[in-house]
């Protein structure tokens, strides 16, 4: 058996394969093929990092404004590169204020929208419950729904509750994840076999708290997407936010920065580049670290 | 399995599922139900800023008034030309790089795939407005490396046709990304030996992907297509941020012409008439596009 394994793997390897083929005209195919390959990742990767690049260039640099950036600029040099910008941002703008407000903000709502989406997700997966197939319909179907249909009749609704300000945005962002969160974790919780719960269940457990106590470890991944998604939405949320929050002293960092893109993109473009810096970077190196959860969490979403 | 399931819920009866189940039902009822009906009410109404305290049921005038001054029209035309365009570039983008990405002898995989996901990490709201800086007319470094290269400044989101073509670039760069990830997971579930054997038979790459791959993956590829498809037609920020509809009303699309004319214009009925219709068409499309895609299915 093993040696039948090893002759498959011996004559599906890339080098005897190019063995069984050694003719000159095939490695020529194959080093134009690899050539062609290559120049398309690079230049696709370039298309991809050049706007993340350039932005993070332009954030440590001298330059105030964008009329003077040059294209030998966009090869940094240690003579124009500066953390002013930073320090600026951090010390003299509205901020951390406004960074203050958005972590509560996304705070509470990542909090309680998580927590309804686990309890949902693992009862949709598990519990018996009449009309389930319904509920799983129209989450579905609210998914595709576009936001902008909300807004109009969300706004009215809080206006007539006394709630169109700050707080009230609680409300509408830890409601914004569940839909998809849920649907996420039924998926993944699907796939669990049920032995372990019924295990815990042997061990004296009831049977729900074998479910939350056996279930909510083993979807670390999937919680932690929801999580992630949970914050994002918030973090970025500008169509909501901007019709809720009149005051300035209350901004979130997405209004912040649309208000600053439209005054100081022209005069004062570093700044502006290290406050989007500044917004993005810490959902990037998330993302990176979450990178494999989130990959396979969007493919199961869009498979079932 | 199902007598597993009996088993669990029997120790707390049939109704304990609700009581796990109670907040996301309260959340669908009274923040998606209900304002979506509410929006259906206003929009048979003349709710906006000239009948702002007294406003009253005036049936569909709202939505005959938007088909005859061909407002919808214009919209819709938009609306399908930025989804449709999106998907265009999308997919098959997406499928090559999936496909290229597959490559078994490719070396530096892992930098390649860390630097593809450099616009899906950065939140999308602060790389539109990146983008708007790059494509500016006058300052933006395109024009300026265009100018670097002797090609003549174009404006890109001054003019009607370039601005709608920045949008599905832009579009393109923001989602590629994840239509790459997500077709690489489906390319990857296809066996090796498939591929093997079909090499060994004498098929070349493109017949292996024509051949085998793409029959093999034909629901993944239409359910991503139809996922995208819904996600452009609802897509709010980009073109909000990027063009606001201009120049003129070129780029204006269903989702932002609705907020911009029921916040900026008080405009409430009609914005509300507008994404009803919107929702309508898109469920239409859907059904026609999931039925022609299971009977490929079935005619295979």
């Amino acid at each position: 058996m093993n040696e039948v394994n090893d002759q498959t793997e011996k004559m599906f390897h890339p080098a005897s394969k190019a063995k069984i083929r050694n003719n000159s005209h095939y490695r020529r195919m194959r080093s134009i093929k690899l050539g062609i390959t290559y120049s398309i990742l690079i230049i696709v990767a370039i298309y991809a990092v050049f706007p993340i690049y350039y932005v993070v260039l332009m954030s440590l640099s001298v330059y105030t404004t964008l009329a003077v950036v040059s294209v030998s600029g966009l090869l940094p040099s240690l003579g124009t590169l500066t953390s002013a910008n930073y320090y600026n941002l951090l010390y003299h703008e509205p901020f951390a204020g406004w960074l203050g407000m958005t972590l509560m903000l996304t705070g509470i709502s990542t909090l309680s929208g998580v927590a309804i989406s686990i309890t949902s997700g693992i009862a949709l997966s598990r519990m018996h419950v009449p009309g389930k197939r319904i509920i799983l319909y129209m989450l579905l179907i609210i998914t595709m729904f576009p936001m902008t249909i909300m807004i109009i009749p969300l706004y009215f609704m809080f206006h007539q509750l006394g709630l169109i300000h700050y707080y009230g945005l609680i409300v509408p962002y830890s409601a914004g994840a569940i839909i998809f969160s849920s649907w996420l974790i039924k998926n993944y919780v699907d796939a669990i076999p049920r032995d372990f719960e019924e295990a815990a269940q042997m061990d004296g457990y009831t049977a729900s708290g074998a479910l939350f106590k056996v279930l909510i470890p083993m979807s670390r991944p999937v919680i932690a997407l929801s999580v992630l998604l949970a914050f994002l939405g918030p973090y970025t949320d500008f169509a909501l936010a901007d019709i809720f929050i009149s005051h300035a002293n209350h901004y979130t960092l997405a209004i912040g920065l649309y208000y600053a893109s439209q005054g100081t993109i022209t005069i004062n473009y570093s700044v502006y580049a290290a406050f989007s810096v500044l917004m993005g970077l810490p959902i990037f190196l998330l993302f990176l670290a979450f990178q494999k959860y989130i990959v396979s969490g969007f493919s199961l979403a869009t498979y079932k | 399995m199902e007598t597993k399931t009996e088993k669990i819920s029997r120790n707390g009866g049939i109704w304990k599922g609700y009581i796990y189940l109670l907040p996301i039902l309260i959340v669908l009822i009274t923040l998606d139900f209900y304002p979506i009906a509410y929006a259906v009410y206003i929009s048979l109404t003349n709710f906006g800023l000239f009948h702002f305290f007294s406003f009253s049921y005036v049936g569909l005038a709202n939505y005959s008034l938007v088909f005859r001054t061909g407002l919808l029209t214009t919209l819709l035309i938009h609306t399908v030309i930025f989804s449709v365009g999106s998907i265009l570039v999308m997919v098959p983008f997406g499928l090559g790089m999936a496909v290229i990405m597959n490559q078994r002898e490719l070396r530096g995989k892992y930098i390649f795939r860390t630097m593809f996901l450099f616009p899906w990490a950065f939140p999308a709201f602060v790389t539109i407005l990146i983008w708007k800086g790059m494509l500016d007319y006058n300052l933006g470094i395109i024009n300026k490396i265009l100018a670097y290269v002797s090609i003549s400044p174009v404006n890109w989101l001054g003019t009607g046709n370039l601005a709608m073509l920045s949008l599905i670039l832009v579009n393109l760069w923001l989602s590629f990304p994840y239509y790459t990830f997500v077709y690489t997971s489906a390319l990857q579930s296809v066996p090796q030996e498939l591929y093997d054997a079909a090499e060994m038979d004498g098929y070349g790459a493109l017949s292996r992907l024509t051949r085998i791959v793409f029959p093999l993956l034909r629901r993944q590829i239409a359910f991503i297509s139809i996922f995208g498809f819904i996600t452009a037609w609802n897509n709010f920020y980009l073109p909000y941020l990027l063009t606001y509809g201009g120049p003129g009303v070129s780029t204006q699309t269903l989702p932002i012409y609705t907020y911009i004319d029921a916040f900026a214009n008080v405009q409430f009925a009609i914005g509300s008439a507008l994404s009803i219709i919107s929702i309508l068409i898109l469920a239409i499309a859907v059904i026609i596009i999931n039925h022609y895609s299971k009977m490929m299915t079935i005619l295979y």
